[in-house]
């Protein structure tokens, strides 16, 4: 019985915060058009379906306008910002997406024809031919093949690719596709979050052998190319561009139709990616996040406060920290915050902290990752084994694995998506669990490596500011948060109850 | 029952023990530091809630810890495990026999290479957190920290774990070597070899230096007779994965001589994991004044 109402309660705080999002219209100001010459303060408030976020812009208040990052630079009239709101905690929602496609009849440059639209060869007026993007969030990523090194060499590839299905039509397009004169592969994934980057461009602090090895495969980092030093390459999915300076130029070459920003220009984009942090600072039902008596990690001050790219998955510092003092169950305690947030949801939170540090399940076929010296299957939590940097939970190592989302037979069913059949040589080492043919909706960094073993990897995400910027995965799979925890007990048989599946929902949507 | 029937009763009996005693023989284990090689899937068994699981091996009738020294990889399912190893004295390890040995993983998908005992309570793992391990020193200020942090819940974001380092070599310098040894078919090294690696690349660094390295491949000899021979090219690969990360860390290539040798060593199956290897070796030059 008691148990029936604990779910009850916590249901009720599940659609609390749902209702929410529709009684609460995100004023016409949260997007940042090109160009706007709006200022950006210091620290700016959004609503989202669970509560605000908070933007902490650190180095003071910008006017936009003129600069870099939020200026269009290209032919398309996009700007970094375009893709990178702070409403959405410097990422883009698909609901923001979609309200924007509304609000333009689809004529913001946001749904431009390169890589907003699932082909450019669809007629752009129409919605169906955005479908990836309204739907799921998701841009076109143009890859050449065969790869390309960061020195514009061709790399021979370790395996064969062909298309297997293509419902968008742009691998098979004559003019975009594979057997094009340009063969060229499109995947569809999610923009990064552009904030709480300290965390993602600091080297790793702690680690085995030293920080400037990839722990996994004992090799180098790659380094900036400018500076020579090494880097901890976090940035990308698919580790592409080494750095925030790199990232921009490919950027605004790609997305922007604009020429290479000039190093003025870069600077000023780097430097205010570099110091801007973003966390949910407000919570429809567990109230305030950042006063008195809450979790230390909570918002985004934490973050800029924060010691960087530092291993979270000791007993002392757990991955986001404590949240102890929310999880007070005495009947005492609960009367005497009977004024307060719902004790219940603040100790479902805590509750969600600590399975997402605690609870092992076992961990395997994840190529990439088991491979790499740790074993199949190795029994670990989320936050010890993949998301284990403090105060964002992302993978220092940096973790590129194929979790099994893009490739079969762990996908979700993604009709949407093309598929592609890889093939490896004969003579190479084949992806550890999939072997030597791979059905995947994107190879991910074997594109850019050329490698059977990296079929299907991407890298793991930060977990920060995860309300304001659904769906999650870098392909979408995951529409919201109960979703992502479902994808995560289905994949690893991990067998989580209904209630630990709100704990962690509820959880994440603190972050 | 007549003789004969008694003898014939008799003939099959002591035959019937005849085999249960080879049976008997061959699935006890060979004795301390005898060698065993052989490829087959590896099993692993749960060993409780908080902990890792383990792996063993059966092999001719007997169950063998598959147990790497640090950093060397552990087993996985799905995949086949060449294990070159001798009889090790000792408790069971994962409720097998303990070896000293060498597991390399064999590249190809093997499906057939799936079980996994569930916990039982036969064999529990030990937790491996900051409390359980270290000096007697080091969990004692570690439960101090947890105690600050659960009394300041700030504490918690505070990184108490060091900072990597490794150290720095001391003049005068002689002639370093540094042997890397790999798992089959594997240019993958371990934490150790890579931070020696970085102690011999500051000498190298540091003063005129030569430096010397050689690329092998192996090939491994198993009890049952049989060969396996890794690629001819790991010879070469594994070199050039060295000079790379010394090249990376600021040697420079003029100071650096290369070579492998194509041809597999090993296959006496007596420990010829130490046939895949790298040898390297930092050699001081004479300072022209």
């Amino acid at each position: 019985m008691i148990g029936i109402v604990k779910t009850a309660l916590l249901l009720l705080a599940a659609t609390l915060a749902l209702t929410a999002v529709a009684q609460t219209s995100r004023e016409a100001e949260s997007w940042w058009s090109p160009g706007d010459s709006r200022v950006l303060p210091a620290v700016v408030e959004y609503d989202n379906a669970f509560g605000k976020l908070r933007v902490l812009n650190a180095a003071g208040a910008i006017r936009a306008g003129e600069h870099a990052f939020f200026a269009p630079l290209g032919e398309n009239g996009r700007a970094c910002v375009t893709c990178h709101q702070p409403s959405d905690a410097m990422g883009l929602s698909v609901e923001t997406i979609n309200r924007r496609w509304r609000e333009t009849a689809g004529t913001d440059p946001l749904f431009a024809a390169i890589d907003g639209s699932d082909c450019p060869n669809l007629p752009q007026q129409e919605a169906a031919s955005h479908s990836l993007l309204l739907e799921r969030g998701l841009f076109r990523i143009p890859l050449p093949w065969p790869p390309r090194s960061s020195e514009g060499s061709v790399i021979d590839p370790e395996f064969t690719i062909e298309v297997v299905s293509d419902p968008a039509g742009c691998n098979t397009d004559p003019v975009y596709g594979l057997h094009s004169e340009n063969p060229t592969i499109s995947v569809y994934r999610r923009p990064r979050p552009v904030a709480n980057l300290k965390y993602i461009t600091e080297l790793s602090h702690g680690v085995s052998p030293h920080e400037y090895f990839y722990p996994n495969d004992k090799s180098l980092l790659p380094k900036d190319p400018d500076t020579g030093a090494f880097v901890a390459h976090r940035l990308m999915s698919d580790g592409r561009e080494p750095t925030l300076k790199t990232q921009a130029v490919s950027a605004a070459i790609g997305h922007l139709e604009s020429k290479r920003p000039t190093d003025e220009q870069l600077a000023e984009i780097v430097a205010f990616e570099s110091q801007i942090y973003a966390a949910q600072s407000f919570h429809n039902v567990a109230g305030p996040l950042t006063v008195a008596g809450t979790p230390p990690v909570l918002g985004p001050e934490a973050l800029r406060d924060g010691a960087p790219a530092r291993l979270g998955n000791n007993p002392i510092n757990r991955i986001f920290g404590s949240f102890a003092m929310w999880a007070g169950s005495t009947p005492v305690e609960q009367a005497s915050t009977a004024a307060g947030p719902p004790l219940e949801v603040q100790q479902s939170v805590a509750r969600g902290a600590d399975i997402f540090y605690l609870r092992r399940f076992m961990i395997r076929d994840v190529g990439d990752y088991n491979d790499k010296g740790l074993g199949n299957p190795f029994n670990r939590s989320c936050g010890s084994g993949c998301h284990n940097m403090q105060l964002i939970g992302m993978d220092l190592a940096p973790g590129y694995m194929d979790l099994g989302l893009n490739s079969l037979p762990w996908a979700n069913n993604r009709p949407d998506l093309p598929l592609f059949k890889v093939e490896c040589h004969a003579d190479a080492k084949p992806q550890s669990y999939l072997g030597r043919i791979i059905y995947t909706h994107d190879p991910g960094r074997a594109l850019i490596t050329g490698k059977c073993i990296d079929v299907g990897a991407t890298l793991t995400q930060q977990m920060r500011g995860l309300a304001a910027r659904a769906p999650y995965f870098a392909n979408g799979s995951a529409a919201n948060l109960r979703e992502l925890v479902d994808f995560y007990d289905r994949r690893f048989n991990i067998g989580y109850t209904e209630i630990e599946k709100q704990d962690l929902v509820n959880f994440l949507s603190t972050l | 029952m007549t003789a004969t029937d008694a003898t014939i009763q008799r003939s099959v009996l002591v035959a019937a023990l005849c085999v249960a005693g080879v049976v008997v023989s061959a699935s006890a284990a060979p004795p301390v530091g005898e060698p065993v090689n052989f490829v087959a899937c590896p099993i692993a068994r749960d060993t409780g809630p908080d902990t890792d699981v383990c792996f063993f091996a059966e092999y001719e009738g007997e169950r063998y810890a598959l147990r790497n020294p640090t950093d060397w990889g552990n087993p996985q399912l799905l995949h086949r495990v060449l294990v070159e190893a001798r009889v090790a004295d000792g408790a069971p390890v994962c409720g097998a026999t303990p070896l000293d040995a060498r597991i390399s993983i064999l590249p190809e998908v093997d499906a057939a290479c799936d079980t996994i005992i569930p916990f039982d309570g036969a064999v529990r793992g030990t937790p491996g957190g900051i409390f359980n391990r270290g000096t007697a020193e080091q969990r004692a200020a570690a439960r101090e920290l947890a105690r600050r942090a659960a009394a300041e819940p700030a504490l918690s974001l505070v990184p108490v774990m060091p900072e990597s380092s490794y150290p720095s070599p001391v003049p005068p310098f002689t002639t370093e070597t540094l042997t890397v040894y790999y798992p089959f078919g594997s240019d993958r090294a371990t934490d150790a070899d890579m931070l020696e690696l970085l102690r011999l690349t500051e000498i190298a660094n540091a003063i005129p230096a030569r430096v010397e390295v050689t690329g092998y491949r192996g090939a491994s000899r198993l009890s049952n007779g049989n060969t396996l021979s890794e690629r001819s090219e790991m010879a070469r690969q594994r070199a050039q994965k060295i000079v790379a990360i010394l090249h990376g860390l600021g040697v420079d290539p003029n100071q650096i001589e290369v070579d492998w040798v194509s041809t597999a060593g090993g296959n006496s199956g007596q420990d010829d994991w130490r046939s895949r290897r790298i040898e390297l070796r930092v050699i001081p030059l004479p300072v022209n004044d």
